[in-house]
């Protein structure tokens, strides 16, 4: 009886164990057609269709959606190739014209833009002066960022003259023109619940689920050449991981932000790699609300505590070079124009110890006045180093006695406004997307930023932006760079760790997917596939 | 029951506590037998393959892997074994005083139960977890006020059947009072059961707990807990398999010896279960 009932149990289980077998092994053949139907060639139709992967399309990344006039949503609708600016920059990172043909500036606040005659926004209506006007009114009246930068005073247009004139000299304005919230869309045909937008890109949205996919359709009536897809699919895909085994399988035909750690599997002949060196930085930004980190000697240690090159060449794998500065090294006032703390453990503590903090209870964390030397690191998920950066300096900072602890996570955008709930705050932005040192400055350390999520103030760097948002001489404005840079370096307000290398890794059937150097660049009207 | 296979019982039973001990002994002393110290970060030996110094390799920040499974199994298993004694006491302590009471007490009780049991368990778990900011030690209480419930349920029926037995009664004629009679003639007769579901329990609480790690609601970085090593190798599954298939390993022995330890004791107490 016993001898039966155990044989039926094993019969039993090897017949679930084909079952399911077989079952794996009829999705996979479904999978398999289903990738070749999606994939870069032709289905039966004729149509082509493309579907790119991305770590940073999502509400964590404050890119809910497309419209570029709703925090840096406008990214997105760069880099899908939806929307487009007046100007935009070369591979060197230099001004030229885009929607616009050329411009005038006749006197320090009037800038006079000529369109291009040639382009209609996917909605079917004409690009002029007069869309562009309604356009940008719209923009610095519900965006805070592009309206301290921008500073318009009027604008007017006359069939396809456009003149702005600010409220004080801004000799960055085209750079700023050039940011993604720059993206001309027609406010006529508006901004839908959604956040779709009619832009004038080579591609046009279809339907967005924020936080998940983007459908897009080529641009019929395209002004610069022809889109090389007919369908393109943007999927957020915010972990590393289900990144990487989406373009495996072949879920996905190209992707932006892949983990580096997974660079080796996509080495080889199948696969395209397009990597540029950027202005995204890792750094850290240090909260000046906090008690502990007012003391000058707290954050000197930390900026003394971070072993840069170790995370650089190891948890970046070499992708990427350890910072001094806000910009990386090609920029004229960036690398080793400016200079910071070192990572030196026993000069870090020698300045707590001066500065009287001591482990006197053997913990091995200091103590000042019977506070702990603890911070709270906050960073978050989606840019996939940075909980690596936070776990290397967990360690490096204790052997020198400060006790981290960490917090990544993807909700970091309603931490940071509290300024009671962190202490730093790493995190990866681009310094310069514009190309002028002016933007970083404005956006993250002054009284008025819009980001300065530390509210750290310094009268002197208050003064030197005074004087630089009047300064119209490329070289002064160097020399201001240099020493605005050194003066937040001076105070430690902030802690560059690293410049990163962006790669987009794309299938070998693709063409055209090309990082540029100021990240957000992405799909344009060359992207196609390979013609066999 | 025949005397060899009482003796195989027995055998079985002694193997797998000897095995469970060693694992416990492992864990205990887990600072003595590292060869290196587990948080020791040395990014220029990072990634090494297992073998040579490092048996086990070591991870992306140069850590020794052998080294911190072995406090990362202390970590999950004192965690886990904690998690267990607490609901087991608890469980039982509630489950006893609700059939023993009953009434007013007992009603009280089995709907404070019913509403832990209402909802699915580890999602409950993660909700709680989260609330209370991660940690192992919020895990653990995350993971407790979902599971002592099972053993309340198991500690009453058993109560209310012993209750109504004759012994129970002739107790009661002879005056022992409530204290008396619940740790001398109630506790020792329903022990058997509660026993059992919970050795059966350490391979599923340990489960769990990692799972919450795995998920970032568990043991905090830099903290070894293996659960959160598994989450961090994760991305290097393909490149670098040592880093998560190690803590795997690990989770995998310690739950299979836990569970066949559990399954011994079963028949052990309770030899007519085995053959069915």
């Amino acid at each position: 009886m016993k001898t039966w009932k155990k044989s039926a149990a094993i019969v039993l289980a090897l017949m679930m164990a084909a079952g399911s077998l077989t079952g794996c092994g009829g999705n996979k053949a479904k999978e398999n057609s289903s990738n070749t139907d999606k994939n870069s060639t032709e289905d039966t139709a004729g149509k082509t269709s493309f579907v790119f992967g991305d770590t940073t399309f999502n509400p964590e990344n404050e890119e809910a959606d497309v419209n570029p006039h709703n925090t840096y949503a406008g990214w997105a609708c760069i880099r899908y190739g939806i929307g487009e600016t007046l100007f935009h920059y070369s591979d060197s990172m230099e001004i030229e014209p885009w929607l616009a043909e050329s411009y005038e500036n006749p006197d320090e606040l009037t800038w006079v833009i000529q369109l291009r005659d040639d382009v209609t926004f996917s909605s079917g209506r004409k690009l002029d002066a007069e869309a562009v006007k309604e356009c940008l009114e719209h923009l610095v009246a519900v965006h805070e960022r592009a309206k301290g930068d921008l500073l318009i005073d009027s604008i007017t247009a006359d069939g396809q003259t456009l003149t702005i004139k600010t409220t004080e000299p801004r000799p960055t304005l085209l750079n700023y023109l050039s940011d993604p919230y720059g993206c001309i869309i027609d406010m006529e045909a508006g901004i839908t619940d959604d956040g779709v937008v009619s832009g004038t890109g080579p591609y046009k949205v279809v339907s967005l689920v924020s936080g998940e996919r983007l459908e897009l359709e080529k641009n019929d009536t395209y002004w610069n050449g022809t889109p090389g897809f007919d369908t393109i699919t943007v999927r957020t895909i915010s972990d590393g991981d289900t990144l990487t085994m989406a373009l495996q399988s072949g879920e996905i035909d190209a992707a932006y932000g892949m983990p580096y750690a997974s660079y080796p599997l996509f080495q080889n002949d199948n696969y395209t790699f397009s990597s540029c060196a950027t202005s995204r930085a890792f750094f850290a930004h240090m909260n000046f609300e906090s008690p502990i980190i007012q003391d000058a000697a707290v954050r000197k240690a930390i900026a003394m505590g971070i072993d840069k090159e170790s995370f650089v060449n190891t948890l970046l794998d070499g992708n990427g070079y350890a910072a001094i500065g806000v910009y990386p090294d090609n920029f004229s006032f960036g690398g080793d124009a400016v200079h910071t703390e070192n990572y030196d453990p026993e000069g870090a503590k020698q300045v707590l110890e001066d500065a009287g903090w001591t482990d006197t209870d053997g913990d091995g964390i200091r103590e000042k006045d019977g506070t702990k030397l603890a911070i709270r690191w906050l960073t978050y998920p989606s840019r996939q180093e940075l909980p690596l950066l936070a776990e290397s300096v967990q360690a490096t900072l204790k052997d020198i006695g400060i006790d981290v602890s960490i917090n990544s996570t993807a909700d970091h955008n309603s931490i940071r406004k509290d300024s009671s709930a962190w202490d730093v705050y790493a995190s990866a932005m681009v310094t310069a997307p514009t190309g002028d040192p002016e933007y970083f400055f404005t956006t993250h350390c002054l009284d008025s930023s819009a980001v300065n999520n530390g509210h750290y103030h310094s009268d002197k760097l208050e003064a030197l932006e005074a004087e630089m948002a009047g300064t119209f001489d490329t070289e002064r404005r160097s020399e201001l760079a240099v020493e605005m840079q050194q003066t937040i370096l001076d105070d430690n307000a902030f802690v560059f760790c690293s410049h990163l290398k962006m790669s987009m890794i794309s299938k070998a059937g693709v063409t055209g997917l090309v990082a540029h150097p100021c990240d957000f660049y992405e799909i344009t009207v060359d992207l196609a596939p390979v013609n066999e | 029951m025949s005397t060899p296979e009482k003796k195989r019982i027995r055998g079985r039973l002694i193997f797998f506590s000897l095995l469970a001990l060693g694992l416990l002994l492992a864990a205990v002393f887990a600072d003595r037998l590292t060869p290196f110290d587990p948080n020791a970060q040395d990014m220029s030996a990072s990634l090494q393959a297992p073998g040579g110094v490092h048996l086990a390799g070591t991870d992306r920040f140069g850590r020794d892997m052998f080294s911190r499974i072995l406090v990362g199994l202390r970590t999950s298993l004192l965690a886990t074994l904690t998690l267990v004694a607490v609901i087991t006491v608890a469980g039982t302590v509630a489950g006893v005083l609700a059939g023993y009471l009953g009434g007013a007490p007992d009603a009280v009780l089995m709907r404070i139960s019913d509403v832990c049991l209402a909802f699915p368990g580890l999602v409950f778990a993660m909700a709680i977890a989260a609330l209370l900011n991660g940690g192992i030690g919020n895990a653990v209480l995350a993971l407790a006020l979902i599971s002592w419930p099972k053993y309340a349920r198991i500690a009453r029926s058993q109560t209310l059947t012993v209750k109504s037995s004759n012994y129970i009664a002739a107790v009661r004629l002879s005056g022992s009072g409530p204290v008396k009679m619940i740790g001398k003639h109630i506790l020792p007769n329903i022990l058997g059961p509660v026993l059992v579901t919970s050795m059966l329990d350490i391979g599923t609480m340990l489960m769990e707990l990692a799972g919450l790690s795995f998920l970032g609601l568990g043991a905090q970085p830099p903290t070894a807990e293996l659960g959160n090593m598994m989450s961090g190798g994760r991305s290097m599954l393909q490149t670098y398999p040592w880093v998560v298939l190690g803590p795997g390993v690990a989770i995998f022995i310690t739950v299979v010896v836990f569970n066949l330890l559990g399954d011994a004791v079963r028949d052990y107490l309770d030899p007519h279960s085995g053959k069915r």
